[in-house]
């Protein structure tokens, strides 16, 4: 006989399949079950992950908040420049943005005010392919939506400070996918952003801050803290640790509980192969009789394990996908992330890591093949006659 | 009477000095990005040799929108923007040092793109270049091989922007530490070089023709 892959023992173990079909079934569930959710749970923990580090390294190296007592404060440009006058600055910006509270829909419009000529801004406007002009607003989709249910198709009407209306029309929808998905987001000048909520010419709402030289920010930041003794100065670098230290310590608690019933499984498996195989064994028993080798034995059985599990992970797989794309992760989601998590308000774009595919793969293919495997490979062994006795 | 002239000279000298009044840093980070940015977005065939002073161009910007509709503070960035350019003629900015991924210090043999940062360079003519991981091992190979340099270049450290080793100033013995430990760092004036030495803890503040071998060494002791 030749070593070229033979029909006849993968028909024979279809069929064997086949045949005790209800505790078969019970075992391609179980296994199609944990690698949907190990893998949701690995893509959703990847896509956090994407998402978290893609936002961080977007910030600026230092941003400042204004505080007192532990309020929240507006900085004013005086304060500004005494941060632009700081050597290794590179540039900082004073940044304005805010949201209006919606009081018929109960919901808050987040408002970003942008001044063209400014470096940063332009790359939010290069997104929209729109040009902002005069007292005029762009909004995200959703934003759209929102106002279209009250009927604000062609302009909104922001109530001010004093009770005064300022009447604003709209210029034009957000074109880019990121910001499309922001919740309620709005884009407007700052003149018309200070006219709306009453600010002063001077007021910014923080400073963002880039630096030069890496080796330099940590020492620029102390300084800062010298000048604005209230102020919260949050780093890129600080920022990132704080998120992966939150988020890791949920991640590694999931994953621990998964590696725990994966085993589970698998010594159920395994005591279900070992414990009630006396029909198996004389099964073999007859095959070998019939004249079948020790490794055409084995070949049907590897057949029979490969059959079941590969359907199990390739179904598995696919429904997790289908979890994180249709539904974006409902429930899961949930549990990774806190209530107040600025990500819950944005929607991730999830990404399937290869190399959680494959770790789902090797954790439950190869193990579910041995453990049908080596029991049969037990008993074919061993003498035909012994087993069928 | 006395008073309101008083108040007029006095509103007079501050509108004189107002523009003067801006700092450096701030024209630099700030100001001239935007302004080059609206130069060169709505007004980029704008000229100004025929404007004599700056608070003409500016109220010819502001009022007679010279260049589309600009608001105050737009229009003060372009005109301090276009004036600065036209009266400072700028100097031309020397190239990054570039590192490669194999490429080495020459005295301490250390891969250099692990510390892009402290990259110093020394050309000689026929194009042969000598790139160094620090300012230090630059120095104790200059002191070696001074003959025939043709050009040494450092990196600022605030703005990390590539200076003439000739024109910078150097900070000795403060507590930036580098990959060979102690370390010369370069600035591009005198003004930054004291704020970090005052930051730092310095120990001597130089200009290139004061540094000295002996000096150089007795940083690694």
């Amino acid at each position: 006989m030749t070593d070229k892959f033979n029909p006849y023992l993968f028909k024979y173990a279809y069929g064997v399949l086949l045949r005790s079909f209800s505790k078969n079934l019970f075992i391609f569930i179980t296994l199609t079950l944990l690698v949907a959710l190990l893998s949701a749970t690995l893509f959703l923990s990847s896509s956090i992950k994407n998402e978290y580090t893609t936002r961080v390294s977007n910030q600026a190296d230092i941003i400042i908040t204004n505080q007192k007592a532990m309020q929240y404060r507006t900085f004013n440009l005086n304060q500004l420049q005494r941060v632009l006058n700081i050597e290794g600055v590179k540039s900082a910006r004073g940044r304005l943005y805010g949201a209006y509270y919606f009081e018929k829909a109960d919901k808050k419009l987040n408002i970003i005010a942008l001044d063209e000529f400014e470096s940063y801004s332009n790359r939010l406007l290069d997104e929209t392919n729109t040009e902002l002009e005069g007292a005029s607003m762009i909004l995200s989709a959703q934003a759209k939506n929102l106002l279209e249910e009250y009927y604000y198709k062609e302009y909104f009407n922001f109530i001010k400070e004093n009770g005064s209306l300022r009447k604003v029309p709209i210029k034009g929808i957000l074109k880019s996918k990121d910001i499309q998905k922001r919740e309620n987001l709005i884009l407007m000048r700052s003149e018309l952003f200070r006219d709306i909520f009453d600010m002063d010419e001077r007021e910014i709402s923080d400073i963002s801050v880039t630096v030069s030289n890496p080796d330099e920010v940590a020492f620029i930041a102390q300084k800062l803290e010298e000048i604005f003794p209230n102020a919260k100065i949050a780093l890129k670098k600080d920022t990132l640790v704080v998120y992966e230290r939150s988020y890791n310590l949920k991640s590694g608690f999931f994953l621990s509980i998964f590696i725990v019933s994966f085993f589970t499984f698998f010594i159920i498996i395994y005591d279900k192969l070992s414990g009630v195989s006396s029909h198996e064994k004389k099964e073999i028993g007859v095959l070998k009789a019939l004249g079948w080798r020790v490794r055409d034995v084995l070949e049907a059985k590897f057949y029979e394990a490969l059959l079941l599990s590969l359907g199990a992970y390739i179904l598995g797989t696919f429904l997790a996908l289908l979890y994180v794309y249709l539904f974006n992760g409902a429930i899961l989601l949930d549990i990774f992330l806190s209530q107040n998590d600025t990500l819950h308000h944005v929607a991730i774009s999830f990404t399937p890591s290869i190399a959680s595919m494959i770790l789902v793969f090797l954790l439950s293919v190869p193990p579910y093949i041995f453990a049908t495997i080596i029991p049969s490979w037990r008993v074919a062994t061993t003498d035909a006659d012994e087993v069928m006795r | 009477m006395t008073f309101i002239k008083l108040l007029f000279t006095l509103s007079l000298t501050v509108q004189l000095f107002a523009n003067s009044e801006i700092s450096n840093a701030i024209k630099e980070k700030q100001i001239y990005p935007m302004g080059k940015k609206i130069h060169t977005s709505r007004c980029p065939s704008l000229d100004i040799s025929k404007f004599k002073t700056y608070e003409a161009l500016l109220s010819a910007i502001k009022e007679k929108h010279i260049c589309s509709n600009l608001n105050t503070k737009h229009s003060e960035a372009l005109s301090i923007y276009l004036w600065d350019k036209q009266v400072k003629k700028q100097v031309k900015e020397l190239p990054k040092i570039t590192i490669t991924k194999d490429e080495k210090c020459q005295v301490c043999g250390m891969y250099l793109h692990y510390y892009p940062t402290w990259v110093s360079q020394i050309n000689y003519p026929k194009g042969e270049t000598y790139k160094f991981d620090g300012i230090k091992d630059m120095m104790k190979f200059y002191f070696n091989n001074k003959e025939g340099i043709v050009d040494i270049f450092v990196q600022d450290y605030y703005s990390l922007k590539t200076l003439n080793a000739h024109d910078a100033y150097y900070v000795l013995g403060s507590d930036v530490l580098g990959p060979m430990g102690n370390e010369l760092i370069a600035f591009k004036d005198k003004k930054s070089a004291k704020v970090f030495f005052f930051d730092h803890r310095g120990k001597k503040l130089l200009s290139f023709d004061e540094l000295t071998a002996p000096m150089v060494h007795n940083l690694d002791r």
